[in-house]
């Protein structure tokens, strides 16, 4: 990593810290193991689903459909929960990587903005929902319910759900940096033209993408349901703007090619940590959302403006600029 | 400077015949499949062809149809659409409803005109400096929901206004009002685009951008501009919809978005822009209301129909995709 | 060990390559010389992949190679280093190194490919450039050099490099220079797209020259003069093409003192005056276009000052200089000259729209009106007007993305490459409505790669190398054969 890198990843880790710190002063369960506990387990959701679509950010795409592949694959998850718990998270997971891959492939073939696409996926998909579960939500019997039990347990301040968390991110920072597939979907995201000029295959990192993005959205929302106990149709709808927002505010560009997953990892406890704050401090749930949409607003304002004053300094710069 | 008017006019007059006989042909082809479609509706389901349903389906088609007529523009200007219309409609909804119950029907609906113009220039003035209209959309949609909820202490808010209560239950010549006012959006919106500066100023932008910034046109005026027709027709509706129940709650119009983006793409107007008439989104519209209200007597689950207007949209998205050739 | 016969490709009816005839042996450095136009790019695209002919075979090491895309291209041992880089920068530079590599396995180490990286990129002199760094901290010469560590790591065993100098310093193609001599020492054959003299005569062994689509046979480069050389590119052409100058001077229009901005390296100083014509003659990179741009103001002027009718001017962007009555038209129609998915009318009317409208309505009558104005100022058949514009042919597009302008009645146009892509009828007839307005007192300056163009259509002349403006003349006294030297650094001190 460079020193400029280092350099914005600290200044948004102090950022979190600064959030933290406000909240910690005003709530005993910032700091208590069962608050902090609860504070990783709450991060899971937009955790897992935030890394796919940091992935198919930095491909130079958007999944916005990642909502309802999470209600899909609760929905799923509870259908297949007869098989035994890992069987149907397993299964639920990768009938949602497979959905993932034809998106890909679709977006690829036919050389659409994934942004427009997957915004009739997301219609879709969230209609197959309804579909599915005949509108009602999904339950897992009663007399059952107890085999769910070890996904509640603790183990200091983690629980399965946050450690699969934390392996997601050290395993998906490790694909991005250490293999060809990941490298790929940083070419194809920073420089498509001279990426494919120079050979890089475009199909395959673009639909890896879109399998991982739809991939961990199903794991969110098996985890997250099966927990539960239950599945709603309805449910996982703002989780794509939380997301979004957390890998802007983690350094990802929305141009692609650019960022780390540890800038992800930042930006996503910075929100977590604020609204999990303000929802504790009493604040209905509306407001959770307005803090999110007003902190993205702030966001891409900010990369406009920078973006702005960046291209007046290189226009001023060097005589060697030619065009 | 230019030559007199006798030179070269017959050539160009047979130009935009041709252009007019397009259009003609357009406009007849999709009368025909609707009331092909709704002949055969009718047939499968007599309810269809009633009177008082078609009141209903005339009166969604109107509200569906300004909120169209306005994301129109936007998409016009190669700006995609807005994922926010609902969100605003609903704190437009909020905001009149607060405006007339404390001040009165005519500052209400001054004040409340005026909120929709900010809330189309702060989305306008955001998206041209940054570029993507869905994302930048979609946190102001979340935010307007949230003020929505915030004004009316997530409540219902009611008013008591007969200047109101007509403008939303009247029924001028036997015709509700919201049809009037979407024929009239319809007609003004058309006159725009064809007829003004202003709106060959967006097709052009949305032709082609960087053509149009070189031509000297001002880019961010033109989507700051176009911004500000979606939010003023989604006022409109918004004020129809309070006016008829004499209520306004803040998570009205939810999941509507989506029969909007439907409406101006199956009314055939290309995503990507420079091209297309707000008729089109009329059109796509009353296509749009007729097929939800024919769903709805069928006993289709919102879950299905849903489904299906998702599914209209990736095939209306694609086929246009096809079309203009850019597949690999 | 490469041999193209019979090389045939159009675009559309225009003939690009007409019967081309094309061959390189092993470890030799072959420089492929034109104007432009004359079919170079398209002919070093094909050996890429990127083009596919309509005729003609090639053939490597006397076998028979189908190429229709960069995989084929790069299976038949061919390297290409495009004038755009295909480099991302915010990879690191062994990434970058072997992009495009699929052979290396799934898992990346980035140590152990750092070292796998090294080796090749010492053999182009980026030894002292450590490959974990991020490419983007690289120059552009620098990033130029690892596309050529790329070749070298493929075993490319024909490797092109498409104008591979234009933008860089002169210690910067010092190491061009020397890794290409590595290139042909290793028993590559190396092609070498290049308009430059001095790397021609330093660097290669034979020049193939290109003229309008057809081939001449290779000629040993220790047997040429700059003369001779330049003769050959030059060829015969028609002279009846342009219309006469005009004579009698007026007052100056503008005045450029000192000015530089990106894209210059050193102060231009011009004058133009009313119903004059000025040709800025320059290759890739010379500048030429940057003087436009900077009058345009599309890009900023970092040094200078700029007098218009005598009063200080800096437009900031395109609006400021239109409103000064300057239209400026870019060389790249396709991307910003018309509006492709838009009538003709409505192209011709789009920088005109304020004129054209009262109160904010537009009058059909008076856009039709301007349309058929221009049309047959600009020779526009009236019977286009219901096509599209992006159906035209590409004479009308440049007559419809230069005519645009005459809408608001500037007084100094700008042009860049005024007719490129155009066929030869359709050039004569820009040329001669290009006199005529410049008759009637418009003030045009255009830039352009094409030297007979600049000294036929120009009253007075510019020539540019590399971001320098060589030296200013009278048309009338100057001759294609100095024009085309200053544009391609050619010393009399040169074979």
């Amino acid at each position: 990593m460079t020193n400029k890198e280092n350099l914005a990843i600290g200044a948004r880790f102090a950022l979190m810290v600064i959030v933290y710190a406000i909240f910690a002063a005003q709530l005993q369960s910032y700091y208590t193991v069962a608050g902090v506990s609860a504070l990783l387990t709450s991060a899971v959701l937009t955790g897992l689903i935030c890394v796919g679509v940091a992935i198919t950010m930095i491909a130079g795409e958007m999944d916005l459909s990642v909502g309802s592949m999470a209600a899909l694959s609760g929905i799923f998850s509870v259908i297949f929960f007869p098989l035994g718990l890992i069987p149907a998270i397993v299964l639920a997971t990768l009938i949602c990587t497979l959905l993932g891959a034809i998106q890909g492939w679709c977006i690829h073939r036919l050389n659409i903005n994934s942004v427009v696409f997957t915004i009739g996926t997301l219609i879709g998909i969230r209609g197959l929902c309804l579909f599915i579960s005949g509108e009602r939500t999904a339950l897992i019997p009663f007399d059952r319910i107890a085999e769910t039990d070890v996904l509640v347990a603790k183990l200091w301040i983690l629980t399965p759900l946050s450690i699969c968390l934390i392996v997601t991110f050290i395993v998906a920072e490790w694909f991005m940096s250490r293999t060809l597939w990941g490298r790929e979907i940083y070419a194809i995201g920073g420089a498509r033209d001279e990426a494919r000029a120079a050979g890089v295959s475009l199909k395959r990192p673009t639909m890896i993408a879109f399998s991982i993005s739809a991939g961990l959205a199903g794991l969110a929302g098996a985890l997250l349901s099966l927990r539960a106990g239950s599945a709603s149709p309805l449910s996982y709808e703002t989780v794509v703007l939380e997301a979004i927002t957390a890998c802007l505010l983690g350094g990802i560009l929305l141009s692609g090619g650019r960022g780390r997953l540890l800038g992800v990892a930042v930006g996503l406890f910075t929100i977590r940590l604020l609204v999990s704050g303000i929802a504790a401090l009493g604040a209905p749930f509306w407001m959770q959302n307005l803090a999110v949409g007003a902190l993205l607003i702030i966001v891409i304002a900010s990369e406009a403006i920078a973006k702005i004053m960046v291209r007046r300094r290189e226009l001023m710069s060097t005589p060697d600029l030619i065009r | 400077m230019f030559l007199t008017k006798n030179d070269h006019q017959p050539i160009a007059n047979e130009a935009s015949q041709a252009a007019k006989q397009r259009h003609l042909r357009n406009a007849v082809l999709g009368l025909c499949v609707m009331t092909a479609f709704a002949t055969i509706a009718g047939f499968s389901n007599p309810t269809f062809t009633t009177v008082d349903n078609l009141f209903v389906v005339i009166r969604a088609a109107s509200m569906t149809g300004i909120v169209a007529i306005a994301m129109s523009f936007l998409t016009i200007s190669g700006n995609l659409f807005a994922l926010s219309a609902s969100s605003l409609g609903a704190l437009i909804a909020v905001v009149f409803a607060v405006t007339t119950s404390s001040f009165g029907f005519p500052i209400g609906l001054a004040l409340t005109f005026g909120v929709a113009v900010l809330c189309g220039l702060a989305q306008g003035i955001t998206v041209a400096g940054f570029g993507n209209p869905i994302i930048a959309t979609l946190a102001f949609g979340t935010v307007f929901r949230g003020f929505a909820a915030y004004l009316s202490g997530n409540s219902i808010v009611r008013i008591d206004s007969p200047a109101a209560l007509w403008l939303g239950t009247a029924r001028p010549f036997g015709v509700p009002t919201q049809s009037w006012i979407f024929m009239l959006c319809a007609l003004v919106c058309w006159a725009i685009i064809r007829h003004t500066k202003l709106g060959r100023q967006t097709i052009l932008c949305g032709s082609n951008p960087h053509a149009a910034r070189a031509s000297g046109l001002n880019l961010a005026f033109v989507t700051s501009s176009a911004f500000v027709f979606m939010s003023v027709g989604t006022a409109i509706m918004a004020i129809l919809n309070v006016a008829q129940f004499s209520q306004a709650k803040a998570d009205l119009f939810w999941g509507y978005d989506f029969d909007y983006i439907a409406a101006v793409l199956v009314g055939g107007i290309a995503l990507s822009g420079g091209k297309g008439s707000p008729m089109q989104a009329a059109l796509g519209a009353i296509l749009i209301a007729l097929l939800q209200n024919y769903m709805l007597l069928n006993g289709f689950s919102s879950g299905l129909r849903m489904t299906i207007v998702g599914a209209l949209v990736v095939a209306a998205i694609s086929v246009f995709h096809i079309m203009q050739g850019k597949v690999r | 060990m490469l041999r193209m016969t019979n090389i045939i490709k159009k675009y559309g009816p225009t003939l690009v390559l007409d019967e081309v005839q094309f061959a390189v042996e092993a470890g030799e450095v072959m420089a492929l010389m034109g104007e432009n136009g004359a079919g170079k790019s398209t002919l070093v695209k094909i050996l890429a992949g990127l083009e596919i002919p309509q005729a003609g075979t090639i053939e490597i090491d006397g076998h028979t190679k189908h190429i229709r895309s960069p995989r084929d291209s790069h299976a038949a041992g061919i390297g290409y280093v495009a004038q755009e880089l295909s480099i991302v920068p915010s990879l690191p530079v062994y990434e970058n190194v072997f992009l495009g590599d699929n052979t290396l396995g799934i898992l990346r180490t980035p140590r152990v490919l750092a070292k796998k990286a090294k080796p090749f990129l010492e053999s182009v002199g980026l030894g002292n450039i450590d490959p974990l760094t991020y490419t983007e901290s690289l120059s552009v010469a620098e990033r130029q050099l690892v596309e050529i560590a790329r070749l070298l790591s493929r075993e490319a065993r024909i490797a092109i490099l498409d104008e591979p100098t234009a933008a860089l310093s002169d210690a910067e193609i010092a190491r061009v220079k020397s890794a290409v001599r590595t290139l042909a020492g290793r028993g590559c054959a190396v092609i070498y797209v290049t308009h430059r003299m001095p790397e021609v005569f330093d660097l290669t062994d034979r020049v193939t020259v290109l003229r309008n689509g057809n081939s001449f046979p290779a000629l040993e480069t220790k047997n040429l003069t700059v003369d001779t050389l330049i003769e050959e590119m030059l060829g015969r052409r028609l002279d009846n093409m342009f219309p006469a100058r005009s004579d009698g001077l007026q007052e100056i229009k503008l005045q450029l003192s000192g000015v530089r901005g990106a894209g210059l390296r050193a102060p231009v100083s011009l004058n133009v005056r009313r119903g004059e014509i000025l040709g800025l003659a320059g290759q890739v990179g010379s500048g030429a276009s940057s003087v436009l741009r900077l009058i345009a103001g599309t890009i900023p002027l970092a040094e200078g000052h700029m007098l218009l009718d005598g009063a200080a001017f800096r437009p900031k962007n395109i609006s400021n200089s239109k409103q000064a009555g300057i239209a400026y038209c870019s060389d790249d129609r396709k991307h910003d000259g018309i509006f492709a998915g838009r009538s003709v009318p409505e192209n011709l009317s789009a920088p005109a729209l304020s004129i054209i409208s009262r109160a904010g309505f537009l009058s059909f009558g008076k856009e039709r009106r301007l349309a058929e104005y221009i049309s047959s100022r600009f020779g526009i058949d009236a019977s286009y007007f219901s096509r599209l514009a992006g159906n035209l042919s590409g004479g009308n597009q440049q007559k419809v993305a230069l005519g645009k302008w005459i809408g608001i009645n500037p007084n100094l146009l700008l042009v860049e490459e005024p007719t490129r892509g155009v066929d030869v009828g359709a050039r004569a007839e820009i040329y001669r409505h290009l006199r005529e307005l410049a008759n009637a007192g418009l003030c045009i300056i255009f830039a352009s790669s094409d030297t007979q163009e600049v000294l036929g259509l120009a009253d007075r002349v510019g020539t540019f190398f590399h971001g320098e403006l060589v030296r200013t003349m009278d048309a009338a006294d100057a001759t294609v054969q100095q024009i085309s030297k200053d544009v391609t650094h050619a010393t009399e001190a040169m074979a």
